[in-house]
């Protein structure tokens, strides 16, 4: 009788094998791993005639996070794309930053946060990129932080995020919890009710969003009554529908992220409640989620986001168009690809800034350069905060509707200041760069209570 | 409606101090989670516990057929249920294609064929993602399938115990599905075949079994079954290249626990899992739920390596 091996039992050849096929299997991967991935990257872009400059460009475009940082390339190739050619809102600047082109490095650091650190070290020291637009989790931002801090490089960063971080190595062109969190809570109260049902993916990004939201509900006098964290990609909701079902909450805020909002969303409502019963306000979910759950599913809920698609300037019907021509008709556009997109030109104006004034661009004629850089965006008009480098952005709410598209139920009168710090956890803290050279700390506790919200002027 | 109901739950919660209805409400939901993980169990049952082999790409298989799916719906506006045909061909074909080419050659050789079926799931993954875009995708559930099945009323008449009938109908395909498998195995030619290949393969072949083609075939059909369970699992989740590493690792704990040889032992591991992370998460949160269940899995492996529900087999 032949012997049976055990799954344990290798025999010699079969180690020798394994290690063989092992160590092939490792060192393929290493290999992958070093390559630049981009797909589409700066090898297709065309002539970039003399002395481009060189721009790191930085998302996943492999792993569990790609399917949001493909979009933020996408409109990121988009805006180069303009500049390069002088067309959309470059075309009063002609082709070009003063002539010179943009040379796009990309990398793809495969959803893993250790490789956003090693390559950001790689495009800053070996490609010596001017500067780079990237990142989209805060756990991969904190990841290349200390980079950019130590090398004195700088990080263009286009997401909403939980705030509560100062940099003067990036500027942050997504909202800040003012921008996004402050504005919502009150309306959730006024026009649902006091009793919030709080839920999220188990990562820093949702935690401290919901701690700020329900710090800004129980001030109004509202009640937390439930509060359910799911692991990062759970597709699995019975039980916080059944949580929510029992708590009977008045809204839910959900600041679940990426695969899990679609199944959420479908299974909240095949669990028999409406919209009108007890409505969701989100923060990450966008017309791309939308339109990858079926837009019935979220009709009637309510997101709270700096620009919608169906935003009505000239502005971002020119970008949803052109997006579209660029990568198909079936694409939408959201509020993390529009800053994605805006950021771009903050960059490539400063960079004109410098050039003009006869200067070679560099982390300090770029950083002061980009302090308080206007830019008619999509959403209208922004501009960076030359005290925190965070954006004045619009906040705005949307009710989704039966098409996929938001119909805004709220926007601020113009572009709000950026407070990066929660006034309701921290009152009186403040980042504040007194000069573009100044890198020490810039965190500052003021010792004022409740900052009026300011905005920017037109 | 809901604030009626939210009146009761008050007023139970006051009489009663346990939260009894809620707690009944959770497992009967979790009935859901249990088809959920049968289905997506039932093919890995069939390659680990009749042939033996690991396949790591058991998940994309899943995956391949919520992309069948999605094609089918895409152009031809093809009902859901319709669909679930195309995507057990569809899957049962590159399954089959796949055994051929590959799996074949690594036969007794489990380590290569662990790694090798890991290879393959990056590869399809990568595949499906040039074809498709890494964009998440929409498959439309049927209409006549929404809602929701009471089971008790209050007083009032107001439900306050449900299942929606999609969950039900998960339930529902995935116990027709192992029903035909058990009569597939145990009540056909085929099957015996099956069955004589996996206790003796040599002898098996002494006797004029094409083992080759029953190899073929067993790979093709628990693969056909993942394609189905991608089929039905898209209308109330996310499509998209990743989606099936999240099942590999739940389906692999289905079928350790409930023993690799019997089909009554992957239904078993399926309701054991799936209730007891329903229960805990009621009572905790989902999250310590799926580390607890985890934690009690490794436990039961260590004492009872061949599965909770089989008979002990002398050695």
């Amino acid at each position: 009788m032949t012997r049976k091996r055990s799954y344990f039992d290798l025999g010699r050849t079969s180690r020798r094998k394994f290690i063989k096929y092992s160590s092939l299997a490792v060192g393929a991967g290493v290999v992958a791993a070093c390559t630049r991935g981009g797909g589409g990257g700066s090898a297709s872009q065309e002539d970039l005639g003399e002395n481009p400059i060189k721009v790191g460009v930085m998302y996943s475009t492999t792993g569990s996070i790609a399917i949001v940082e493909k979009s933020l390339q996408d409109s990121t190739f988009l805006a180069i794309d303009q500049i390069n050619n002088g067309t959309g809102p470059w075309q009063d600047n002609g082709p070009g930053i003063a002539g010179r082109k943009i040379q796009r490095i990309v990398v793809n650091p495969d959803s893993n946060w250790d490789l956003y650190n090693q390559m950001s070290k790689r495009l800053i020291d070996e490609d010596n990129v001017k500067c780079v637009l990237g990142c989209y989790t805060s756990a991969s931002r904190k990841s290349v932080l200390p980079v950019f801090e130590e090398k004195d490089s700088l990080l263009y960063y286009p997401v909403y995020y939980e705030g509560n971080e100062c940099s003067s190595n990036v500027f942050y062109t997504g909202a800040a919890p003012n921008q996004q969190i402050t504005d919502s809570i009150p309306y959730c109260y006024e026009n649902f009710g006091p009793k919030g049902f709080f839920i999220g993916s188990d990562y820093i990004y949702p935690k401290e969003s919901n701690r700020i939201a329900k710090a800004e509900l129980e001030k109004l006098g509202g009640q937390v009554v439930g509060d359910e964290y799911a692991a990062l990609g759970t597709t699995e909701f019975i039980t916080i529908i059944n949580k929510i079902k029992q708590a009977q909450p008045d809204f839910v805020l959900s600041n679940l992220v990426g695969d899990s909002i679609p199944a959420f969303y479908r299974q909240y409502k095949n669990a028999g409640i409406s919209a009108e019963d007890i409505p969701i306000m989100a923060y990450p979910t966008t017309e791309e989620e939308i339109q990858a759950m079926g837009a019935e599913y979220a009709a009637g809920h309510y997101t709270s986001f700096n620009y919608f698609q169906s935003v009505d300037t000239p502005e971002n019907e020119q970008f949803v168009r052109e997006f579209k021509e660029m990568f198909g008709n079936n694409r939408v556009t959201n509020g993390v690809m529009e800053a994605a997109y805006l950021q771009t030109f903050f960059m490539a104006q400063a960079m004109k800034d410098v050039l003009e004034a006869g200067e070679e661009i560099n982390t300090k004629t770029l950083r002061e350069a980009t302090r308080g850089q206007e830019f008619n965006a999509p959403q209208g008009k922004v501009k960076i905060d030359p005290d925190n480098y965070h954006t004045y952005l619009y906040a705005r709410i949307g009710r989704w509707q039966e098409d996929g598209q938001a119909d805004i139920v709220f926007s601020s009168p113009s572009a709000i200041k950026p407070i990066p710090w929660s006034q309701t956890l921290y009152p009186g803290r403040m980042c504040a760069h007194p000069s573009p050279d100044d890198r020490s700390d810039p965190t500052k506790e003021t010792g004022q209570e409740n900052l009026e919200t300011k905005y920017l002027e037109s | 409606m809901l604030n009626q109901l939210a009146l009761t739950y008050i007023l139970a919660q006051e009489n009663s101090g346990f939260e009894l209805i809620p707690l009944l409400n959770q497992l009967i939901s979790g009935v859901g989670i249990v088809g959920i993980l049968l289905l997506t169990a039932l093919g890995l049952a069939i390659t680990f516990g009749v042939m033996g082999i690991i396949n790591l790409a058991h998940g994309e298989f899943i995956m391949l057929g919520a992309y069948t799916t999605f094609l089918m719906q895409d152009l031809f506006q093809m009902d859901l249920l319709l669909t679930i045909p195309f995507a057990f061909v569809v899957t049962a074909a590159i399954g089959g294609l796949m055994e051929l080419t590959i799996i074949r050659r690594l036969h007794g050789r489990p380590l290569e064929t662990l790694l090798a079926t890991w290879g393959l799931s990056i590869v399809l993954r990568g595949v499906i993602k040039l074809i498709f875009t890494a964009q998440l995708k929409y498959v439309r559930a049927p209409s006549y399938i929404s809602g929701s099945l009471t089971v008790l009323t209050d007083g009032a008449g107001v439900p306050t115990v449900s299942i929606s009938y999609y969950r039900l109908l998960i339930i529902g395909i995935a116990i027709a599905l192992l029903l035909l498998t058990a009569y597939l195995l145990y009540g056909t030619g085929l099957g015996r075949q099956m069955r004589a290949v996996t206790q003796n393969r040599d002898m098996a072949k002494c006797l004029g079994i094409n083992t080759n083609l029953v190899d073929m075939a067993t790979f093709a059909y628990g693969c056909g079954l993942a394609g189905i369970a991608g089929t039905v699992i898209s209308a109330i989740k996310t499509v998209s290249p990743p989606m099936g590493q999240d099942y590999l690792v739940d389906a692999w704990m289905v079928v350790v626990t409930g023993g690799v040889d019997k089909l009554i032992g992957t239904l078993a591991g399926a309701f054991v899992i799936g209730e007891s992370n329903a229960a805990i998460a009621f009572f905790l949160n989902d999250p310590v739920a799926r580390v607890i269940v985890l934690t009690a899995v490794i436990i039961i492996i260590r004492y009872r390596p061949e599965g909770l529900f089989t008979v002990q087999k002398r050695g």
